[in-house]
C-alpha cells in the first residue's frame, strides 16, 4: 500500500480487560483469563469454559433504551468504538461525517438476543417476539448501530469470513482511506459466541478444547498436549486516517497498516488443505504488498488454532516461507490467554501487535510445556520477553481455508 | 390511577424513558425521536396491558400521548 494508513486510535472490549490500559497490564502478566462458562447452565457441553466480558454494563456510555434494543455484540461494538474516538481524539462536531466510514467483522451474528425471542416465537406466537429482533441479531448490526449512533454516513461495510473476519475489514477499511473514499475509518470485529445456541454449534464444529477440569490452561497452542482453543467474546476497534492528515492534526500514531497477503484453500468447506503452500502464499502475497524482506520482520502475531493439523501447517508456512530468518523474528499467540474470538480476533491481535510495539515487548503464549517434535518453534513461552518491534505480520485463518495476512508497521 | 396517567406510565415504562419526557401534545418522534420498532413494540404493550386489539396504522411516529390514550379509550368503550 503506497499511501500511508495511520492508526490513532483503539478501543478493547476483551475478557482481560474494557479499556487498552487494563487490557496491556493483564497480557503482560502472562495470565490466563478463561474460565468455566457462567452465563448460562453448560455442564452439559463438551467444551464448557470461555474467555467471557463480565461487566459490560460498568463501562457502558449508552442509554437503557439503547441496550436493551441491541444483542450484546453490537454494545461490546459500540463501547470499543467509543473508546476508539476517544483515544484518536476525533471531534465529532467538526468532522464531515460524510467520509467517516465503518468497516466491522464478525462470523456469527447476536445470538443471545436472537435465541431468547426465538424461544418467546414458540411459547408465546408472532406477539411474542421484540420488533427489534429484525434489527438486532444479524451480522451488519454493529456496523449499522454505530454509523446511526454517530450520524456517520460514509462507505461501510461488514464481513463475514470466519476467523479472517476482522482482517478483511480491517483491510477494507484501510483501502477506503488510501483511496481518499473516507477521511476517518472506524474499523475492527466483535463477537458474541458464548451463548447456549452459538457454543453448542461452535462445540459441533469441533476443534474446541475439552479441557474442562483446567480451564487456565485449556487453550495451549503448540503445545504437545494440544486439544483445540478456547471461544472468548469482545470487541477490537481501530481509528484509521491517513499519515499526513493525523500529523496535521498533531495526534499520537500507533503504526500503519502496510499490506496485505489473501489466499484460500479451496479444499473443504470447514477443514484446512493438509497443506502449507496456500498459507505461506499469503505470507509472501504479503510481504510484496508491504515491500518488505523477509529478515526484515521483528514479530508474528499467529493464529494458534491449537489443533494439532492447525499448528502444524502454520508452523511449516513459517518455516517455507521464512528459512533460517525465523531465528531472528519472535512469534506468539497472546490469544491463549482470553481465547480466540472468532471474526473479532484479528482486531484484537491488530492492537496486541501495536502495543508490543509501543512497549518494546513481544507477549507469550501460554501454557505452552511439551514440545512437539513437528511444532518446533519459538512461540515465545509463558513469559513476555522485551524486544524492539518495527515490522510485524499478523496471521488471521478462517474455517476451510481463508487466508489473510496483514503487515504492521510501528509509527 | 386515571386511564390517561395509566396510559403515560405503560408507555414511558415500554419505551425506557422518563414521564417527564413525554409532553402530552408533543408527537413521540418530536419528544423522544422513537423509532419505528419502539411504535411496533408500544403497540403490542398497550394492546396486552388494555386488552384492546390495536391496529398498526392507528398509533404511529407522530401520535401524541393525547391521541394515544384517545385511541384506548375508543376502544375500551
Amino acid at each position: 500500500m503506497k499511501e500511508q494508513v495511520a492508526i490513532t486510535g483503539m478501543g478493547v472490549v476483551a475478557p482481560c480487560g474494557l479499556k487498552k490500559e487494563t487490557f496491556w497490564a493483564n497480557l503482560k502478566r502472562g495470565k490466563s483469563f478463561i474460565d468455566e462458562v457462567t452465563r448460562f447452565d453448560a455442564s452439559q457441553y463438551p467444551s464448557r469454559i470461555a474467555g467471557q466480558v463480565h461487566d459490560l454494563d460498568c463501562y457502558t456510555h449508552l442509554s437503557s433504551r439503547l441496550v436493551k434494543k441491541i444483542d450484546v455484540f453490537s454494545h461490546m461494538a459500540l463501547v470499543a468504538s467509543e473508546q476508539a474516538l476517544q483515544d484518536a481524539q476525533i471531534d465529532l462536531e467538526k468532522i464531515d461525517k460524510k467520509r467517516t466510514g465503518v468497516f466491522m467483522g464478525n462470523a456469527l451474528g447476536g445470538w443471545l438476543f436472537a435465541e431468547t425471542e426465538l424461544r418467546d416465537m414458540y411459547l408465546e406466537g408472532r406477539e411474542g417476539v421484540s420488533p427489534y429482533m429484525a434489527s438486532a441479531w444479524f451480522p451488519a448490526a454493529p456496523q449499522g448501530q454505530v454509523t446511526i449512533y454517530y450520524g456517520f454516513k460514509g462507505y461501510s461495510k461488514t464481513v463475514v469470513s470466519d476467523k479472517a473476519s476482522s482482517a478483511l475489514a480491517l483491510w477494507y477499511g484501510a483501502k477506503t482511506i488510501a483511496q481518499d473514499k473516507n477521511e476517518y475509518v472506524i474499523a475492527g470485529g466483535m463477537e458474541a459466541p458464548i451463548t447456549p445456541y452459538a457454543l453448542l454449534c461452535a462445540n459441533t464444529c469441533g476443534n474446541l478444547s475439552k479441557s474442562n477440569l483446567t480451564p487456565k490452561r485449556a487453550y495451549r497452542p503448540y503445545d504437545l498436549y494440544r486439544d483445540g482453543f478456547v471461544l472468548g467474546e469482545g470487541s477490537g476497534m481501530v481509528a484509521l486516517e491517513k499519515e499526513a492528515h493525523a500529523k496535521k492534526r498533531g495526534v499520537n500514531i500507533y503504526g500503519f497498516v502496510r499490506g496485505v497477503g489473501f489466499s484460500s484453500d479451496g479444499y473443504h468447506y470447514s477443514r484446512y488443505k493438509p497443506s502449507s503452500d496456500n498459507l505461506a502464499y499469503a505470507i509472501e502475497e504479503c510481504l510484496k504488498d508491504a515491500g518488505w524482506a523477509k529478515k526484515d520482520i521483528d514479530y508474528i502475531c499467529l493464529d494458534g488454532e491449537a489443533t494439532t493439523i492447525g499448528d502444524y501447517l502454520e508452523t511449516q508456512a513459517l518455516k517455507n516461507v521464512f528459512g533460517k530468518e525465523l531465528e531472528n523474528i519472535s512469534l506468539s499467540a497472546p490469544k491463549s490467554m482470553f481465547g480466540n474470538l472468532l471474526g473479532a480476533q484479528t482486531s484484537l491481535d491488530l492492537i496486541m501487535t501495536l502495543l508490543s510495539m509501543q512497549h518494546g515487548t513481544v507477549l507469550p503464549t501460554v501454557n505452552y510445556e511439551m514440545k512437539d517434535p513437528y511444532c518446533d518453534l519459538d512461540y515465545t513461552p509463558n513469559k513476555p520477553i522485551e524486544k524492539e518491534i518495527n515490522k510485524a505480520l499478523i496471521l488471521a485463518r478462517g474455517r476451510g481455508g481463508i487466508n489473510v495476512v496483514l503487515a504492521v508497521e510501528k509509527a | 390511577m386515571g386511564l390517561k396517567e395509566e396510559v403515560i406510565e405503560m408507555m414511558a415504562k415500554t419505551l425506557d424513558v422518563g414521564k417527564d419526557e413525554l409532553s402530552e401534545d408533543k408527537t413521540l418522534y418530536d419528544s423522544i425521536g422513537v423509532d419505528s420498532t419502539e411504535i411496533v413494540e408500544l403497540t403490542v404493550a398497550l394492546g396486552k396491558h388494555f386488552g384492546v386489539k390495536i391496529e398498526a396504522n392507528e398509533i404511529g411516529k407522530t401520535s401524541t400521548p393525547l391521541q394515544i390514550v384517545e385511541v384506548i379509550e375508543k376502544k375500551k368503550q
